[in-house]
């Protein structure tokens, strides 16, 4: 009984986040595109309280955070550490425990806030029992991984464990301090205390998470090892100091004090440099295998994860300085940039990852190449669409609020964004339901491959 | 130092960098969070902070039986409008370059607010400054059914709101900005104040400039000030327009003596740059130049000497207007009385648009 339901088996722990993340990307991903056609219909579910934008916006941003992206960086890491250290799990039947833990979160967080039960924070909306249970689930997770990076067999550690590491500290404290149920302040503290937690849950956690990822992906994928040991190193130290204290350039004309505000700028600009070491070191670890994207679908992912980061973080510290926050800040643009990093950056990193680490640990070659090259094209053509609808959205919102034309007056002219939007939406919401069902014939129909057969991850039908 | 691949190797040569991970992330989070914290909370509430709580005559704060305090009914609607979610597409800060939401909000302003709802994304306006532009009945049915009120606008309908919670949200909409909308001294900021330095704006304005004193242009200025005005503020000035009806912020009666005050300029500037804060539009974006210069000349020619008080109309713009069934009957009414005291000669109106003897007519 208690092995059927908490398997002690190697990986079993990896596989159950990975599909539970899965199960919730469909799910969240069909919260956010209803809420996107609600801009263009906005009657669209008059009178449905649980179905109003307004609902389905929390939902959607908690489920597809900590539903599908953390959930599938947590499978990534419960199996790429044991790699590295060479090893096994400390404890698979934790790990199992914990995904039933993190699962009933996801779940009944989402039905809670489509009823309105909320904390009313960006980011930190989940109520005091989900809070304290997602907590006992990230201090599980730490506790299991650090016994297992103690346990190694290898002397040295690689530069993925020291970014899964960090996450796995910064994580817990980060959300410790960034809700309500721990912490409480008045005013504006509260909302100092809101960007610090909503702005590090993205950089103490998803973005350490999946660097670390993409180092590990990026030279197993390619088959070399990474360019510079010691420049990733150097970007690991310059996310630890460099990200922490930006959370305040979310509120640069608000009456914050401005010694935090150009703390939050300066650190922002700075971020510049650990991003460019990354992708510096991504690109050098390329060179010689770029005819490799031609052929290896997870690495066309993780690789096209990379492009996106670039296009994210130099958006980013842009962003943050005053003058051109003053501009685009409050407008579609940021909600662009918030999902070039969550989707367009970590989300193709994780599903690189997952399309490599479920062929390792199942043994079973991928159902349907087919079906993963319409996944990759579709997310990414609708991420595009998307991305710059909003991005075009936010700029003629930008000149309605910096000349101060009533909203009447350019609203209409966004209409055609929004219409691009959700069909751009439509696109990535096939796409993952299209990756839904080829993870889910891989396990019913995929028979048992050697290992050595699958080193070329997703091979394309024609090279055979 | 061991080569047995048996043996723990465990955090030896890692205790320093774990420990700098530590120390470093503590103190960026004192800076960040725990300073400001303790230099800032501490502010005092301003006399524009907003109050959620219900108090007893000696002004304490009203506790149920487990200490916590009663909400009143603006704090019941902050509750309803955090729940709803409004704040994801309405901030509630007035940057300094914002011009069509009013005053700037400071920090002791929030003093009472928790959760903060300052928000991220303007999809619909600011609402820092809303309350008391709009009358009550004019948000029920807004939030009911937002496109037969603002055509064109995404805004969800909350017709599934309960009917308490409708009223609790409305009148924390109506109390938003209240108190910094009805202090004199933030009504002075935008009533009497130009900005010099706005070469470009005067540059703009300088194009086609007419006499603004001469009568011609006070002529011109009556055609253009009963095309678009009158609406609001009355043929004559008033504010006693059929808009008033509808507005919890009245439009501005001229005949106060208050705009002796205006120079041409700043009559010129409150035209072009409307009045943050209250449903007076920025006529620049309609209006040429040259238009607004002629009403400026026409507004300067409206009485001024005295307060005017018209019985009837008052009597309209007073009333409790959302008592919506008589006022068909309050309007026949009125222009009854005004046609009675057209018949027995009571009612008399002279050039200047001054109207005499009506005080007295009935």
């Amino acid at each position: 009984m208690s092995n059927k339901f908490l398997s002690n088996e190697e990986g079993s722990s990896s596989k159950f986040f990975w599909y539970s993340a899965i199960f919730w990307l469909v799910i969240g991903m069909g919260a956010g595109l209803l809420g996107a056609l609600e801009f263009s219909f906005p009657d669209l579910t008059k009178g449905v309280e649980q179905l109003s934008f307004t609902r389905l916006r929390p939902a959607h941003v908690n489920t597809v955070a900590f539903g599908w992206l953390s959930m599938a960086n947590i499978g990534t890491a419960l199996f790429v550490i044991p790699a590295l250290c060479k090893t096994k799990l400390f404890s698979e039947k934790l790990a199992n425990f914990t995904c039933y833990v993190w699962n009933f979160v996801i779940g009944a967080g989402f039905i809670s806030l489509i009823n309105g039960y909320t904390e009313g924070r960006e980011y930190a909306e989940y109520r005091e029992p989900f809070d304290i249970l997602v907590l006992v689930g990230l201090s599980l997770l730490s506790y299991n991984l650090f016994r297992t990076v103690l346990t190694r067999n290898v002397k040295k550690l690689y530069v993925s464990v020291w970014y899964i590491m960090g996450a796995f500290f910064w994580m817990p404290l980060v959300y410790l301090v960034g809700n309500r149920t721990f912490v409480a302040m008045d005013g504006l503290n509260d909302g100092i205390l809101n960007w610090f937690y909503g702005h590090n849950i993205l950089g103490m956690w998803f973005t350490v998470l999946g660097v670390g990822i993409a180092y590990y992906m990026v030279p197993k994928m390619t088959g070399k090892p990474v360019w510079s040991h010691s420049l990733s190193m150097f970007g690991f130290w310059t996310i630890a100091f460099f990200y922490a204290p930006t959370g305040t350039h979310h509120l640069l004309q608000s009456p914050v004090p401005e010694w935090l505000k150009a703390l939050a700028v300066i650190f922002s600009a700075a971020l510049v440099i650990p991003v460019i070491s990354v992708l510096v070191n991504f690109y050098m670890s390329m060179r010689g295998s770029w005819w490799m994207l031609t052929t290896n679908m997870p690495l066309r992912f993780v690789l096209t994860g990379a492009f996106w980061y670039f296009i994210t973080c130099i958006q980013g510290p842009f962003q943050a300085t005053r003058g051109v926050n003053w501009y685009i800040h409050f407008t579609q643009w940021v909600v662009g940039h918030a999902h070039a990093a969550l989707l367009g950056t970590f989300t193709f990193f994780v599903i690189g990852a997952m399309y490599y680490g479920i062929q390792r640990l199942t043994g079973r070659r991928i159902y349907s190449v087919r079906l993963v090259k319409w996944h990759y094209w579709l997310l990414l053509i609708g991420f595009l669409l998307f991305f710059l609808s909003l991005t075009i959205a936010g700029l003629q919102q930008a000149v309605g609020w910096a000349l101060a034309y009533p909203v009447a007056q350019w609203s209409l002219t966004l209409v055609p964004m929004w219409m691009v939007r959700s069909i751009g939406g439509t696109m990535m919401f096939a796409s993952s339901c299209l990756f839904a069902y080829n993870i889910f014939m891989t396990m019913r129909e995929s028979s048992i491959t050697p290992k050595d057969q699958l080193d070329i991850a997703v091979p394309v039908e024609e090279g055979k | 130092m061991s080569n047995d691949p048996n043996k723990k190797i465990g955090a030896r040569g890692y205790v320093l960098p774990a420990l700098v991970v530590i120390f470093s992330f503590s103190l960026i989070y004192t800076v960040v969070v725990l300073i400001p914290d303790m230099t800032m909370v501490k502010i005092h509430p301003s006399e524009y902070a907003m109050e959620y709580v219900q108090k007893d005559e000696k002004g304490e704060i009203l506790r149920d039986d487990k200490g916590i305090p009663v909400p009143n009914a603006a704090g019941r609607g902050r509750k309803v409008y955090i729940k709803e979610g409004c704040f994801y597409c309405h901030s509630q800060f007035v940057r300094p370059q914002d011009r069509d939401f009013g005053s700037r909000v400071y920090a002791g302003d929030y003093a009472n607010e928790t959760p903060n709802i300052l928000g991220t994304s303007r999809t619909g306006p600011d609402l820092s400054n809303e309350g008391q532009k709009l009358p009550d009945a004019w948000h029920i049915g807004h939030l009911r059914d937002p496109r037969a009120y603002t055509p064109g606008s995404i805004m969800p309908s909350f017709s599934y709101l309960a009917d308490e919670d409708m009223s609790d949200l409305v009148e924390y909409i109506q109390s938003l900005g209240k108190k910094r909308f009805e202090d004199p001294k933030n009504r002075q900021i935008y009533e009497a104040y130009y900005p010099e330095a706005d070469t470009a704006f005067w540059k703009k304005s300088e194009h086609h400039k007419p006499n603004v004193d001469s009568a011609a242009a006070a002529n011109a200025g009556a055609g253009i000030f009963r095309q678009n005005c009158a609406v609001c503020h009355g043929t004559n000035g008033l504010g006693n327009g059929p808009n008033a009806l509808a507005m919890a912020k009245k439009p501005a009666n001229f005949s106060e003596p208050f705009y002796k005050s205006y120079s041409d300029k700043t009559w010129y500037y409150r035209i072009a740059e409307g009045v943050p804060g209250t449903r007076m539009p920025r006529w620049k974006l309609k209006l040429e130049p040259e238009q607004m210069w002629y009403l400026a000349a026409f507004l300067k020619t409206l009485p001024q000497e005295k307060e005017v008080i018209i019985e009837p109309f008052q009597t309209i713009n007073d009333m409790d207007w959302e008592d919506q069934s008589s006022l068909p009957q309050r309007l026949v009414d009125t222009y009854e009385n005004i046609s009675r005291m057209k018949d027995n000669g009571t009612y008399k109106t002279n050039p200047g648009g001054e109207i005499e003897g009506v005080a007295g007519g009935h």
